[in-house]
């Protein structure tokens, strides 16, 4: 790394490249967006692996999350401990799977854990009403939200549960091409 | 330290830690139950006695610990869900993945479902801490075998996609990495050692590429940008002007290297006629002093170069090789991109998902400004009220309006072909005028400005046709009224490119036709009348911009507010690009260095369009779809564009004779002919013969391409057929799953009535019967389902090595597991209604370790009895349990799963058949325990929800049963997944 202070060592970089969709230069960019969110927690110095984590409100503030109305799911879906509370390599994973290389399947069950909301590994009626929510800043009247996660849970579900399991979840996503570039999330 | 779940060794940590040792110590000091007696109910009562040892505390109830949950969600949930679901979906992935990979995701998938349950399962029936270890390293172990016999290049691929944490992925790649190490160590030799480590290099010198390839990634920012205020579908414009402007760049480079620079070198200073001189006007018109410069095809000589000490190059057939050579390798490119597109965003596209899609995919990630955020959900808001008031009014349209919608599609049709044509022909005779009035200027030789300017006036008609017409066509949506938005927009495209293919057709018929016969230099008139169709293209997508989006904006926004901020139309825009790719194309024989042109103008044009966008425009109303446009917009690219541009040029090559006077090819009778003439020059040289036999037996005879189209045909054939029968496939295994449904539906009724008779007569019996007896015939009864169940699975098991598995054996296996199940369902109902008497405890950890060994006992009691009546069958009565029915369904849900993968398995697979089946058949076993597993989780759920329970008693069980049950569910789950 030249005159540049060393921030990972060759091997944990290659680790990174061989377990991440990402190059060195972006795990480099990534450590950087890492230590900017919380520049007294974390070390510019990551070759003896330090046990930091920065908690989910600094996480949501970075512009790219900021706006996205599953910011808090993401960052959970992403967390180690569950909390939100990421390390460095809870970072990287997460925008290792919302990069844009990522394969589909990789993506679908991370999109899957996000919708997720009450973790029954089945997105209910429950968790759809909850993304709806979400997505029309709860403007919609609660028969109107019904409505339309009945119709979607019933055009979705092939096994005629009433809920969408990870099977269906996946057979939709597989029908719906834009899914690859729309679950991605610029670094 | 890492471990696959790491909570296990790290004391306090993740969930399964607390739950795993708190076990251990228990199963180690408390436990006198007799353990693993035989594979069956033994197991289970070794697993119900170890109940009183988990530490109730540690699992709290599962709405009022979002630790718990959060848990739940990274590790242990997540990852049962990977199993269940995994294991369900090789069917989707089979066809592109290779069958090695598919079994090792398998594994891999299957290992994390083991990991986090099955250690503290283990830990339950009184395993050493090293056995567990044990079981984890084997699981893990045959991962890293599975990764260690790939290729290094399939093993990293592996790694990144499986479904697992940056640590855990870190841990499998040491080993992997390990385990291959000492492999090479054994053959201790120079060579391996070298191959490691010039390996190591090579990867981390590719890896070093990669990156400054990102580096010099061009508008990396602002794409991101525009991606976040925009949208995929903005964005798409915006990667698709990237894309063109990378051919463009390509094509430059090789043009500028293998035409330009040798011409240059021999011939510094172009012969420039006296009297001309650059006047500023040649940037627009492209004609005078350009025309005799390298700029167009007749600057050019038809040398061989090399006199004077430098080496030889033959001016005609680099000219002729590199554009071949530049056509085939766009070609290649057009058709890969254009294959993976629709190989990856194409094929199971069906616009048959609304609500569901608009739900759970449309939402945009990469969207990060707050305005477009709220724009957004005020669009989604809208579109679903829309699609719910669609919903309501789905009453078919009367004869007579649907008559009057044919007769406005029929009468649009024609009014925009007619104008395509009516555009065509007009060009047509304004070509002619142009034809005479060159004649006229070029007879002078006079080239006075105003005649110079002169020959803007035809690619200004082209231009403004180009601008004007498709607006109009835009207005057409005001009265055509498409069911579907999306046809809109293809008929939009379709119409378009109908205008601009018509309009190009006709030019190239006229430059053909009539200008390679009538001017002596005719390519370079050409290749400058396409240099001004490109400068005044650019001129009108400026102006374009600046009416369509500008003025568009400052109306909507100042004067007519009911207009609004416009949109930014991507498919005008990219039609757009695409027109004026193919004139870049089509100019390339005629005039290499428009490639430079290009580049400059779709570099300005990105910027330009930028700005525009930022400033004057709203994201799209309708998101989504921007993948198939893509698809189609390449498609787009590919057939009428770049497939015209080639046969134009191939044309000009194989038939048209080049101009006497000027350009490389002077002198011969086609340009082809350069070939020709060099093949005789090899002809005289031996060492060359072979490639004379391959220039007169394939290139030039006519029987290869026959056969060549013929085996091509024949494959196209081939494919289309297999893809007509998997499309035939799809529509069977859809049907399965929806009869499966309504198989299960039926017998979720049938068990319903069963058990409503079956609780009546079971309350007499308790009355009458002794315990004792009950148990042990219970047991018996337990043993002998289990036993019976187990064999069945073997005879189907092995019954799956014939090609197509009778669904029968399946069947049986499942009706048989579904009797397991329902034995067990009965025993836990029963479980719970003989505690419905115990009382409220006050002190909850004490009287819930003396309540377990109650439940416990009283557990055993109710699966005897029940399981001796459910295979007696006789005529019961009411029981009003509510968990059952989802109960069954879960089974039932993964029974048909495991079906349906059979089959798929069957079908895709054939070939590599020999070990799956077997696999497949265990990989269902799997679904139905951990179906159970999870029915057995709501059904906990749903005592543990006294608000949402039906139950007149279930509030009363308390907290003690509400414990219990968690419990032992835990167990269950955990011995489930052993099993």
């Amino acid at each position: 790394m030249g005159n540049k202070q060393t921030i990972f060592t060759d091997e944990q970089l290659d680790a990174y490249q061989d377990c991440t969709f990402f190059t060195r230069k972006e795990i480099l960019r990534l450590h950087g967006r890492y230590h900017e969110l919380a520049p007294h927690l974390v070390p510019m110095d990551y070759t003896n692996e330090p046990d930091v984590t920065i908690p989910l409100a600094l996480i949501v503030s970075m512009p790219e999350l900021n706006e996205n109305p599953f910011r808090n799911r993401i960052v959970e879906s992403f967390s180690e401990d569950g909390a939100g509370n990421l390390s460095f390599n809870d970072f990287v994973d997460m925008f290792s799977v919302l990069s844009e290389t990522a394969p589909r399947e990789l993506k679908a069950i991370y999109a899957f854990k996000i919708y997720d909301f009450n973790v029954d590994n089945f997105l209910c009626k429950e968790d759809l009403e909850k993304t709806l929510n979400k997505l029309t800043r709860e403007e919609l009247s609660p028969e109107e939200v019904t409505l339309v996660c009945e119709k979607a849970i019933e055009e979705a579900d092939l096994d005629g549960d009433s809920k969408l399991s990870f099977a269906d979840f996946e057979n939709m996503i597989t029908r719906a091409p834009d899914f690859l570039s729309t679950f991605h999330i610029r670094i | 330290m890492v471990t696959p779940t790491p909570g296990m060794m790290e004391p306090g940590g993740r969930g399964v830690g607390p739950t795993f040792s708190s076990s251990q110590e228990g199963s180690s000091t408390a436990t006198t139950m007799p353990r693993r007696e035989c594979p069956g109910a033994g197991g289970r009562r070794g697993a119900g006695g170890d109940r009183d040892s988990i530490p109730m505390g540690l699992l709290p109830p599962r709405s009022e610990s979002p630790r718990w949950q959060q848990h739940d969600l990274n590790h242990s949930g997540y990852q049962i869900d990977q199993a269940t679901h995994y294991d369900t979906t090789p069917p989707v992935r089979l066809p592109s993945a290779t069958a090695g990979h598919v079994s090792m995701r398998f594994r891999g998938s299957r290992k994390m479902s083991l990991f986090p349950v099955g250690e503290a399962a283990l830990g339950n029936l009184g395993l050493s801490e090293d056995d567990i270890r044990n079981e984890m390293e084997n699981e893990e172990q045959i991962l890293v075998k599975e990764l260690v016999a790939m290729s290094t290049r399939d093993r990293i691929k592996a790694i990144r996609d499986l479904p697992m944490s940056f640590d855990d992925k870190k841990h499998i790649r040491g080993q992997v990495l390990a385990l291959k190490s000492f492999k090479k160590s054994r053959q201790l030799n120079c060579f391996s050692d070298c191959s490691t480590s010039f390996s190591l290099a090579f990867r981390r010198c590719g890896a070093n590429m990669t990156s400054a390839r990102q580096t010099l990634e061009l508008w990396r920012g602002t794409m991101k940008e525009v991606g976040g205020k925009f949208g995929t579908g903005v964005l798409s414009y915006f990667k698709f002007l990237k894309w063109l402007l990378m051919f463009n760049i390509f094509s430059f480079l090789v043009n500028f290297g293998f035409i330009t620079i040798p011409q240059l070198i021999y011939h510094p200073t172009p012969d420039i006629p006296t009297g001309v001189s650059f006047k500023g006007l040649e940037i627009l018109t492209g004609a005078g002093y350009f025309s005799h410069t390298v700029m167009y095809y007749g600057g050019y000589s038809n040398k061989t170069q090399g006199t004077g000490g430098w080496p030889e190059y033959n001016m005609q057939l680099a000219y002729f090789l590199t554009i071949a050579a530049y056509m085939v390798l766009c070609g290649a490119a057009l058709i890969y991109s254009m294959a993976s597109s629709f190989r990856k965003k194409y094929v199971l596209a069906d616009s048959g998902l609304g609500g569901a899609w608009q739900l759970l995919c449309s939402w945009d990630f990469s969207v990060t400004n707050e305005r477009a955020v709220r724009q957004r959900k005020n669009n989604l808001r809208i579109q679903l009220k829309e699609s719910l008031s669609e919903k309501v009014q789905v009453a078919l349209l009367p004869l007579t309006e649907r008559l009057k919608h044919y007769g406005v599609f029929l009468g649009t049709w024609l009014l925009s072909t007619g104008m395509a044509l009516g555009c065509g022909a007009s060009v047509y005779f304004l070509c002619q005028y142009d034809k005479s009035r060159t004649r006229q200027s070029a007879d002078k030789a006079s080239g006075s400005l105003l005649e110079e300017a002169a020959t803007l006036l035809l690619p200004f008609v082209v231009s403004l046709i180009n601008l004007v017409v498709p607006l109009f066509y835009s207005l057409f949506k005001k009265i055509e009224h498409y069911s579907n938005p999306r046809m809109q927009v293809y008929a939009i495209i379709v119409r378009n490119v109908i205008l601009k293919m018509s309009i190009l057709g006709i030019l190239c018929y006229y430059w053909m036709k009539d200008v390679a016969n009538t001017f002596s230099c005719w390519e370079s008139i050409v290749g400058q009348a396409l240099y001004r169709l490109v400068i005044v293209d650019f001129l009108f997508i400026m102006l374009g911009s600046f009416f369509g989006e500008f003025l568009s904006n400052v109306i909507g926004t100042k004067c007519i507010q009911s207009l609004g901020v416009p949109e930014f139309d991507v498919a005008r825009n990219v039609l757009d690009l695409i027109y004026a790719q193919t004139l870049a194309w089509i100019g390339i024989y005629f005039s290499p260095l428009l490639p430079v042109i290009q580049i400059i103008k779709f570099f300005i044009l990105f910027y330009l369009k930028k700005v525009s966008l930022t400033q004057n425009c709203q994201p799209p109303r309708r998101a989504g779809r921007a993948a198939q446009m893509q698809t189609i917009f390449i498609a787009i690219l590919f057939f009428p564009s770049f497939v015209g541009a080639l046969s134009m040029v191939a044309y000009t090559v194989w038939t048209l004779p080049p101009s006497d006077k000027c350009g490389p090819f002077r002198g011969l009778n086609t340009t082809f002919s350069a070939i020709q003439i060099w093949m005789d020059d090899l002809n005289r040289v031996d060492a060359f013969q072979w490639t004379v036999w391959i220039y007169q037996h394939v290139i030039r005879s006519e029987i290869f391409y026959f056969l060549v189209s013929l085996i091509i045909l024949v494959f196209i054939y081939i494919f289309r057929q297999i893809t007509q029968g998997r499309k035939l496939l799809i529509i069977l295994l859809r049907q399965q799953i929806v009869n499966e449904g309504k198989d299960k539906a039926f017998l979720l009724e049938k068990l319903q009535t069963l058990q409503k008779s079956k609780q009546n007569k079971q309350k007499n019996k308790k009355q009458v019967r002794k315990r004792q007896e009950k148990e042990s015939t219970g047991m018996l009864q337990a043993l002998l389902a289990r036993q019976r169940l187990e064999q069945e699975h073997g005879d189907s098991s092995s019954s799956f090595g014939v090609p197509m598995p009778s669904g029968h054996s399946v069947s049986t296996t499942s009706s048989a597991m579904m009797q397991a199940m329902l034995a067990k369902q009965y025993a836990e109902d029963q479980d719970v209604a003989s505690y419905r008497g115990v009382p409220f405890p006050a002190d909850p950890a004490p009287a819930s370790s003396s309540a377990l060994i109650q439940a416990m006992q009283a557990r055993q009691r109710a699966e005897s009895q029940n399981e001796d009546e459910f295979y007696r069958a006789p005529v019961q009565s009411q029981n009003p349990v509510n968990a059952l029915p989802s109960a069954m369904i879960q089974v039932m849900q993964a029974r048909q799963r495991a079906e349906s993968e059979q089959e798929e398995d069957e079908f895709y697979r054939e070939p590599v058949h020999s070990e799956h089946p077997v696999s497949s058949m265990s990989s269902a076993m799997m679904q139905v325990m951990q179906a159970r597993q999870r029915a057995e989780e709501e059904e906990s759920e749903f005592y543990r929800a006294p608000a949402s329970s039906q139950h007149p008693d279930a509030s009363g069980t308390g907290s003690a049963l509400i414990q219990a049950m968690l419990a032992r569910q835990q167990v269950e789950e955990e011995y489930g997944d052993r099993y």
